[in-house]
């Protein structure tokens, strides 16, 4: 089977590498015939890597421990979830991820545009391709995920395995990184695109309509992914930590954060014929940061909570690295004459003004968080001394970032393309400026004091206030002309034009998700040694230790608490924290309580055994539901982007901005715009 | 009162003694607090700080804890317990770097980088700037000034822009 696995692999890479060759001769000698062939061996490259991750999962599953990979990474006792899961849990399993996922989607891009973009394609799939060559790469000859054990000449069966880390044996580990994955190697899509589409010399927009949608749901991916590691940290960790600037962390928020300016960019091109170069910059740089991301990640360049992944492919990864980022910058420069802007900015005030200021704050923002996880390397380097950076420089330095962005998405949406009057913007933010004054001078009543914190709740309102009026003012205009409710004229409107409505509901996800970090500025939490029957006060509530419990299964022991809640002698809530010893990697966990609330989560850690009395940490976390609720509406609303208009302007073209919205009447054009 | 009358009380209250509910432990006090969120925990991986880190048996937080807690009760002050962490372990003892020598270009360059985009900004927009429309002809008569018709029809104008989008 090792065999069979291996070979696929080493055949897979051996199809790609034909694909990149075959698909640029063909598009430079004019052989369509190599074309398609390359198209087939794009489709060969998937069936041999979905064939090579069948064959290591069933290894996985059925448990056969002669293979290096599974004695690591699984074992007899692991539920049937984790041994699933023991794919992406070591370092080779996750490069096959990667280069299947790569396979799929090249595979369904060829596919859906095989009778599209014939000049483009042929790039497009050659750079995919080469992407997947580097993947390959790794696990045909460097790591395979196929090497079997062997003592003298002999193979040998350890007959049972190490097991998954105990930390990533939790369900949002088997379900975070695919998820994570599918958003880094997707932006290879629009990447491959962007590229192809300078490598022909195209000046249209083309590149841009075609991976608009797939960039929104990678984004979404990259953006699900980060939130499901947030989850996983919070219930997992023991500590109640959803973000630790952890390098690795940092890593996945890099390209989130300039694909995040990527799709607002991306308007000014669509609309206006604006920022060519800059949306190249920023399709290259999301995906040169997502390989960065994924070094960072295998290579073990900084120190990291998650050193389970590390090795030595850094040198691969670097080269990767340098070869792919130089190539990009000089196709970038050597096209810079297609890329030539097409209108001109009319005022300060305008829309295209607030999303360069959306832009340089969202690049900003990218840039402190790479700079404060390299810093300590640049630092050592220079100064030979080694320091720290850890969470009080990054809060220290994006908080006040973060603060000015949530201020742009309520400014931004309300300020019209091409220009606004000081009178029009007058308007539309007295309200929202007057009620956030007011709620952050009622909160210092209550005795706030935390600065960061008020802003963050006034400004909080402030963009609640102006995503509200704007589905209010366009749901009142249809209500007038139809008679429909007020709701049912914001679903309509909504329908109207689902990219713009689903992208308010987006940003509404971002302040819903911003009141759950504010939180963070009241969390108390505190330490207690206590026996069967014994309490303890945290945060307005009484807590008392029902029943210590010992015992074990296959997996591993564990001791078990029951906590009851209490509130003046009344039972709330009972919680059970416990901890487990993993008998094969004999490493303990935590498994967390929590009684989960919009106003606060009261969170429970079975920390130890001292004696006959238990350890428990015990926190409260203000608001932190609020930052999973935000996650759930953010794919509401991408969902929302994601469904075709009801209406579409008949006379418009694939690029939006030939069809001006001067020839409609000022009210469809408010609907439809 | 005999011997074992006294032993029986004695008895009693070791007894009662060991039955009032502890009051809980607290292990990190405010104080503790305080120093700990300025210095790093370096044991090897996580990005806490010593104030943060909630490994119980930390090989770094615990011992760096009671360090902490004895020096307060000698009386040193924050900055002089700091002092001492940082003479042992180096700056990297420290949660973030001190904004001086090369480490401050570790906080200028984010605003920086925010700076020179704005900059960025300024420079295209001069240079994709439209421009105005009426043009001044040189010895021709001056606009005259705008009429209450004109701004009716500038508000009104404004009024579409702003509601076309």
């Amino acid at each position: 089977m090792e065999n069979i696995g291996a070979l696929a692999l080493l055949l897979a890479f051996c199809f790609a590498v034909y694909a990149i060759i075959a698909s640029v001769a063909g598009k430079l000698k004019s052989k369509p015939f190599l074309v398609t062939s390359a198209e087939r061996a794009v489709y060969s490259v998937f069936f041999l890597t979905t064939l090579a991750s069948g064959l290591l999962l069933y290894a996985l599953i059925a448990g056969d421990y002669r293979l290096s990979y599974v004695a690591q990474n699984s074992n007899k006792a692991m539920p049937l979830a984790y041994k699933f899961a023991a794919w992406w849990g070591g370092q080779s399993g996750s490069l096959l991820l990667w280069a299947w996922l790569l396979s799929l989607y090249s595979t369904i891009i060829t596919f859906q545009n095989r009778h599209k973009f014939r000049d483009m394609m042929p790039y497009t799939v050659a750079i995919l391709m080469v992407v997947q060559c580097f993947f390959l790469l790794l696990v045909a000859f460097v790591i395979s995920p196929f090497e079997v054990l062997v003592q003298g000449r002999g193979i040998v069966d350890v007959g049972d395995g190490q097991g998954l880390n105990p930390l990533l044996q939790y369900w949002t580990m088997v379900i975070h990184p695919p998820i994570l994955y599918l958003g880094y190697v997707g932006f290879a899509v629009p990447f491959a695109f962007a590229m192809a589409s300078l490598i022909t010399r195209r000046r249209d927009d083309d590149w841009i309509q075609t991976t608009r949608r797939w960039s929104l749901v990678t984004w979404f991916f990259q953006g699900a992914g980060i939130i499901l590691g947030a989850g996983w940290a919070y219930a997992v960790l023991g500590w109640g930590g959803y973000w630790g600037w952890d390098p690795v962390e940092n890593a996945s928020l890099l390209p989130w954060l300039t694909s995040t300016a990527f799709l607002h960019s991306v308007l000014m091109q669509e609309k206006k014929g604006m920022m060519k170069i800059w949306n190249m910059v920023l399709v290259a740089s999301t995906f040169w940061l997502c390989i960065f991301g994924t070094t960072l990640t295998r290579t073990g360049l900084v120190s990291s909570v998650h050193a389970f992944a590390q090795s030595s492919i850094g040198g691969y990864f670097f080269t990767f690295l340098a070869i792919g980022i130089a190539a990009t910058i000089y196709v970038i420069l050597d096209r810079l004459d297609y890329l030539k802007t097409e209108s001109q900015l009319e005022s300060v005030l305008s829309r295209e003004s607030s999303f360069m200021f959306n832009n340089l704050i969202l690049v900003a923002s990218c840039f402190s968080v790479l700079w404060g996880t390299l810093f300590p390397v640049i630092s050592e380097a220079i100064t030979g001394e080694k320091i720290s950076v850890d969470a009080p420089f990054f809060n220290k330095v994006n908080i006040p970032i973060g603060l000015f962005l949530l201020f742009l998405t309520g400014i931004g949406p309300l300020i019209a393309w091409r220009r606004s009057s000081l009178d029009s913007l007058k308007r539309a933010f007295l309200w929202p400026t007057v009620a956030s004054v007011l709620l952050v001078g009622v909160l210092m009543g209550t005795g706030i004091r935390h600065v960061y914190a008020l802003m963050s709740f006034g400004l909080c309102l402030f963009v609640t206030m102006t995503i509200g009026s704007e589905f209010l003012k366009g749901a009142f205009a249809i209500r007038s002309r139809t008679g429909q409710n007020v709701v049912a004229a914001m679903v309509e409107l909504t329908h109207r034009n689902t990219r713009r409505y689903g992208g308010y509901i987006v940003h509404m996800a971002i302040v819903i998700m911003f009141i759950g970090f504010t939180g963070k500025a009241f969390d108390k939490d505190t330490t207690v040694n206590v026996a069967e029957g014994q309490a303890f006060q945290l945060g307005g509530y009484d807590m008392k230790v029902r029943e210590v419990k010992n015992g074990e299964n296959d997996n591993y022991a564990w001791s078990h608490a029951k906590v009851d809640i209490m509130r003046d002698g009344k039972v709330l809530k009972t919680l059970e924290p416990e901890r487990r010893n993993y008998k094969a990697s004999r490493q303990p966990t935590s498994e967390v309580s929590i009684w989960r609330r919009l106003n606060e989560d009261v969170y429970l850690n079975f920390a130890g055994v001292e004696g006959d009395r238990a350890v428990i940490q015990a926190y409260i976390f203000p608001l932190v539901s609020w930052i999973w609720i935000g996650f759930w509406v953010l794919f509401m609303g991408t969902i929302v982007c994601l469904i075709p208009p009801k209406r579409r302007d008949v006379n418009a073209t694939p690029t939006s901005r030939k069809s001006t919205v001067v020839r409609q009447p000022v009210e469809e054009a408010q609907l439809t715009q | 009162m005999n011997r074992r009358s006294i032993s029986t009380i004695a008895l009693f209250l070791v007894v009662t003694g060991l039955s009032i509910p502890q009051t809980a432990t607290t292990y990190l006090t405010p104080e503790i607090r305080r120093v700990g969120d300025k210095l790093a925990c370096k044991c090897g991986s996580c990005n806490n700080t010593v104030a943060t880190c909630q490994m119980l048996e930390c090989h770094y937080t615990s011992p760096a804890r009671t360090k902490i807690a004895t020096q307060l009760k000698e009386g040193k002050s924050d900055q002089a317990i700091i002092d001492g962490f940082v003479k042992e372990v180096g700056l990297a003892a420290l949660a973030a770097p001190p904004a001086e020598g090369f480490n401050l270009l570790g906080y200028v360059m984010p605003f920086a980088a925010i700076l020179l985009g704005l900059a960025a900004i300024l420079v295209y927009w001069k240079r994709f700037k439209q421009p105005a429309a009426a043009v001044q002809v040189e010895g021709a008569a001056p606009s005259p000034p705008p009429t209450a018709a004109d701004e009716k029809y500038r508000k009104q104008i404004e009024a579409e822009l702003a509601e076309m989008d």
